[in-house]
């Protein structure tokens, strides 16, 4: 197993805001995680990337435990991640935001410039643009490239795909196929199901800081406790719809 | 057409000028400006480390120029040594006391840091009024007549000039050099955004004590420079909250984190705190207050970027107008 989260609990107070969730994740896997506004899903996920250490539990990376490890020690060990709102260095252009990520492994600068370069290319940014000259898809995708600078084994990705048009949208699948395709294990947290359906194997669903449900994406938007809490009704009518046409 | 001002004229007239002034304009007064111009660059050139690049405002930074401007005259007064001989004391002591404030402070996230800067220099600035070996209130003197080159005593005004014009050009040499490479990457990453700094496995702490360091000794060279200049040091003239303060207006004038913003500032302030201290004399010793609460407004109301990076923003469009001329 690449990543090992076991019986992983976050308080705020006497609010417990994740509950003993477990997630493992093999290398190579692509994994989804769900759940309404508030469902403990983002907490857990900044439990993984370091930035909220757990109250309880252990994260344990390429058998490395991790548990409170800073994030910066977890992005030697190799976990990258973007944010839900994309933060850009503003007064950077792209090339150098990107740098920023290559520097990690390519300490001189003409290694990290060439190794930014080819990101920058491959996620199809104009590299001398200023950063705060981009729109949201720009500066996902420009999030996006300077955490693959820094090479990483492990890729969470915090809702960046969301506020993304049909076609941008279809461009960000694409790119984050060609990210898996480079070998690079991503664990994605998202709310269009397009997103999780397209390009997951495995699903978990959060509410109220439990995993309710795991899964494949198709058995998983099946269940009544993940309709209940997250699909909604109009879900189950249109599923049921879908049945009876058959 | 080639641009009317290519980066390479825009280093080189500006060197040029700084070199010349002297020659050109060799009275007193306008010495006396040049030193002092060049003295406020450096510290505001030293600040900007850590204050412009790294985005951790120092309110304190007096505490550094300080202890650069007493070591010297204490080596002196002590052990009769050449003033000279406390600068690397006054190095050692400054990136000392840059870890101890910055340690705890780091660790924090808002505004500690700058709070704790304020705090300690005003600390450090009454225990020293108070210390009978620093010469309480009363200060510290240097040599009355040089004994040696090795004094640095000058009558005329041009070998200050020139020794403190060789420490700026040291200093921003090396903060070209940290623009450059992977440290400077690394503040400018802190101060737009530590969070991500952080997840793309900058280490925070570690690079914005680096810098506090560096930019301590920068201080604290300038405090011994303008000591060894006058001679004379006291708490008020070493560790007062305007010494501090001129050096942050300085460079958020320029442009902090710019490398020439802090030059930019100082050719703007320098001059224009001369002339209201000539014009209204003792009597307009408030004014220097008013003239920063000015600043401040005008900062961050107009340009909070600095004049360095207007010129950036308004230097294309002239060179086009020019251009289509």
């Amino acid at each position: 197993m690449l990543l090992e989260a076991s019986k992983v609990s976050k308080a705020f107070g006497e609010f417990l805001a994740v509950r003993g969730a477990d997630l493992n994740v093999g290398e190579g896997e692509i994994i989804g995680l769900i759940g309404p506004n508030g469902a403990g899903k983002s907490t857990f996920f900044n439990c993984l990337a370091g930035e909220t250490m757990p109250t309880t539990g252990k994260i344990v990376f390429a058998g490395q435990d991790v548990t409170q490890a800073l994030p910066e020690v977890r992005a030697r060990a190799g976990i990258g991640r973007t944010f839900q709102v994309p933060t850009t260095f503003e007064d950077m252009s792209v090339l150098h935001n990107v740098m920023v990520g290559a520097f990690l492994r390519h300490p001189h600068r003409n290694d990290a410039r060439e190794h930014a370069r080819r990101i920058v290319e491959l996620t199809g940014l104009a590299p001398d643009r200023a950063a705060r000259s981009l729109g949201t898809p720009g500066r996902k995708r420009l999030e996006i490239a300077r955490v693959l600078a820094t090479e990483p084994r492990l890729l969470l990705l915090d809702e960046s795909l969301a506020g993304l048009t049909p076609t941008e949208l279809q461009d960000a699948i694409a790119l984050v196929r060609r990210i898996h395709g480079m070998g690079i294990t991503i664990v994605i947290v998202e709310h269009i199901m397009e997103v999780i359906m397209t390009l997951t194997k495995r699903v978990l669903v959060f509410n109220q800081g439990h995993v309710i449900a795991s899964g494949t994406p198709e058995s998983v938007v099946r269940e009544e406790a993940v309709i209940e809490a997250y699909l909604g009704r109009g879900h189950r009518r249109r599923r049921d719809r879908g049945q009876q046409n058959a | 057409m080639k641009p009317f001002l290519s980066s390479r004229v825009s280093v080189v007239l500006p060197a040029a000028a700084l070199l010349l002034y002297p020659l050109i304009l060799s009275g007193p007064f306008y010495l006396d400006i040049g030193v002092t111009f060049l003295l406020a660059a450096i510290s505001a050139s030293a600040w900007n480390i850590v204050g412009g690049y790294a985005g951790q405002v120092s309110v304190g930074h007096s505490m550094f120029f300080g202890i650069g401007a007493y070591m010297p005259l204490l080596v002196y007064t002590l052990w009769g040594w050449p003033p000279i001989a406390g600068i690397p004391i006054a190095i050692v002591l400054a990136i000392g006391l840059a870890v101890i404030v910055g340690m705890p402070t780091f660790r924090l996230t808002g505004h500690y840091f700058s709070m704790a800067t304020i705090a300690v220099a005003e600390l450090i600035r009454i225990f020293v009024g108070t210390w009978d070996l620093v010469g309480a209130a009363i200060g510290l003197q240097g040599p009355a007549r040089a004994r040696g080159w090795w004094d640095l005593t000058f009558r005329s005004e041009i070998p200050y000039y020139y020794i403190f014009l060789a420490v700026l050009g040291i200093v921003l040499l090396t903060t070209a050099m940290i623009e450059r490479r992977r440290f400077g990457f690394y503040l400018r990453a802190i101060k737009a955004s530590e969070r991500a700094a952080r997840s793309l496995g900058v280490p925070v702490r570690q690079t914005k004590l680096q810098a506090l360091a560096l930019s301590a000794a920068f201080t604290a060279v300038a405090g011994s420079l303008y000591v060894i200049k006058t001679g004379f040091i006291d708490p008020d003239s070493a560790f007062g909250i305007l010494i501090s303060v001129q050096m942050l207006i300085i460079a958020a004038l320029g442009g902090a984190g710019t490398l020439f913003g802090p030059l930019v500032g100082a050719l703007i302030l320098i001059p224009l705190q001369t002339a209201t201290n000539s014009l209204f004399g003792g009597g307009g010793s408030g004014l220097t207050y008013i003239l920063y609460g000015g600043i401040i407004v005008f900062i961050a109301r107009f340009e909070p970027g600095g004049l360095f990076e207007l010129w950036q923003r308004v230097a294309p469009r002239l060179r086009k107008r020019l251009h289509a001329a």
